[in-house]
């Protein structure tokens, strides 16, 4: 298109063609024809096992680059001037929330579902 | 329990469809949609020939068929299995990117 020196925009796409999440009995090749719930279910435990891979490992797909990263809030210290809200911890909590979101999607779809052996239910969700 | 995820009854087509790489919200703005469309095309076009590409948008009050894939047709089926074998497993905006083959007549009559 003849739009005047648009700066270059960042990709969606991970940096490297050599950064792909693996995970073990889980191929991100999947067949035509699953059923709409065959093929959710699949995503979801994929994405549960991918949160609980990073979780475990600690490889929290913070961007190195620093420009990449979003703004912080203020620093949260606790008495012992220990800071509360890190971007490790803060990324760490996301995770554990987006994980859990799925995990519940999970159980509607399959209420024999065995979440990830780590997982603990926020006690507060489970009031109702 | 009986869901069979192994590579057999898998037939490449010339239609590669990428899933769990797109969320409806992000497909609604029109921004968000250009750029998306335009980071899956200039990607694919490096290991084949892009014929086309579809992303169905959501509509609101309507269960739009194959909202939340991306399907890309190649001019050949060994374009669209290059495509395949570098696309899958890598992460977009960092969610795992998922593969399938598609039926390139149900793409061509946009049977999603």
């Amino acid at each position: 298109s003849a739009e005047p020196a648009k700066k270059k925009r960042k990709s969606r796409w991970a940096e490297s063609s050599d950064v792909r999440s693996f995970i073990p009995g889980m191929p991100t090749i999947i067949p035509a024809h699953l059923t709409k719930e065959q093929e959710k279910a699949y995503l979801l435990q994929l994405q549960i096992e991918d949160y609980s891979r990073k979780l475990r490992t600690g490889d929290l797909g913070i961007p190195a680059n620093a420009e990449e990263r979003s703004p912080s809030p203020e620093p949260i210290y606790n008495h012992e001037g220990k800071r509360l809200n890190t971007r490790d911890m803060r990324t760490r909590r996301k995770l554990e929330d987006e994980r859990h979101k799925l995990i519940q999607q999970m159980f509607e779809l399959n209420p024999e579902y065995k979440p990830p052996s780590d997982y603990k239910a926020p006690l507060a969700k489970y009031t109702d | 329990p009986g869901l069979d995820m192994s590579a057999s009854g898998i037939t490449a087509t010339e239609v590669l469809v990428l899933i769990n790489m797109v969320t409806p919200e992000e497909l609604q703005d029109d921004e968000e949609y250009d750029n998306i469309l335009e980071d899956v095309t200039d990607e694919c076009n490096k290991y084949g020939k892009v014929q086309s590409v579809e992303i169905p948008r959501p509509i609101e009050g309507v269960d739009v068929p194959g909202c939340g894939k991306v399907f890309v047709e190649f001019a050949s089926v060994s374009d669209c299995i290059k495509a395949q074998q570098n696309l899958t497993g890598r992460k977009f905006a960092n969610r795992v990117v998922v593969t399938s083959y598609y039926d390139l007549d149900q793409y061509h009559r946009r049977e999603f």
